[in-house]
């Protein structure tokens, strides 16, 4: 299928970002003119998708994320790629409620907000390599 | 300004008055800002209104169980208010309304 728009944005992993890629992910997709739940969902998952990379992935220290949206008549497709620290246990990564940092009182729950408001989640990673995160949303109601 | 916090006080419960996004970043701050202001008012629980809350991902769900912690170890009880419909979305996704007092 050929994509009909493509963007590709990179930034530092400050928390401050986490923001900045949330509105310029929904900003593209609007163009699309999908409803504004989705717009939301998709919103939230960029979000948590982010948020990994700069306290996982990054652990908190200056490193790039690059954020690519690929819009297609009747999906979108986003990829978060950081090249950080990366994942030892994806499975366990996924399972809700889990996290590596309960000091920072995170809930565990970025990997199932993720999967709960897009239509589809990859994740590539490895230890030291990094991490590659690919989400999909319709963007029409079926 | 992504997000800013209001209080008032309301016999022994603290109102906190929630604007904007929660996230990561803004949820570190909103923290340290309720807590200090907890800590120094005579009261004992903890109401958040989240009505002005245009947005919250998970980082959200772990401030707000962070500060319910913090408010049953002394004994008190926290509730949430008027959460907007997108902002509900996640609080039953994280089932953290069997947990807190929720007054739609």
């Amino acid at each position: 299928m050929q994509p009909v728009n493509r963007m590709k944005t990179e930034f530092l992993s400050k928390s401050s970002n986490e923001a900045f890629a949330r509105v310029v992910a929904a900003s593209f997709v609007a163009q699309a003119d999908p409803s504004i739940d989705i717009l939301a969902d998709i919103r939230t998952a960029v979000s948590e998708a982010v948020t990994n990379a700069v306290i996982h992935g990054y652990e908190e220290k200056e490193g790039i994320i690059t954020m690519e949206c690929i819009l297609y008549q009747d999906h979108v497709e986003i990829i978060i790629e950081d090249h950080g620290k990366g994942i030892e246990d994806i499975e366990q990564a996924r399972m809700p409620l889990f996290t590596t940092r309960p000091d920072l009182e995170r809930s565990g729950m970025g990997f199932t907000v993720m999967e709960t408001f897009m239509d589809s989640l990859e994740i590539e990673s490895a230890p030291g390599k990094g991490t590659k995160i690919r989400m999909t949303k319709q963007l029409v109601y079926r | 300004m992504l997000m800013d916090v209001r209080f008032k006080r309301d016999g022994t419960a603290l109102i906190a008055y929630i604007e904007g996004e929660i996230d990561h970043h803004t949820s570190r701050i909103l923290r340290e800002r309720i807590d200090s202001k907890f800590i120094v008012e005579p009261v004992k629980n903890l109401i958040m209104d989240l009505s002005r809350v245009t947005f919250m991902d998970s980082a959200g769900i772990g401030f707000i169980l962070g500060r319910m912690k913090k408010v049953s170890s002394i004994g008190g009880e926290m509730s949430i208010r008027n959460p907007r419909p997108e902002i509900m979305k996640m609080l039953k996704m994280s089932h953290i309304d069997s947990l807190i007092k929720l007054d739609t």
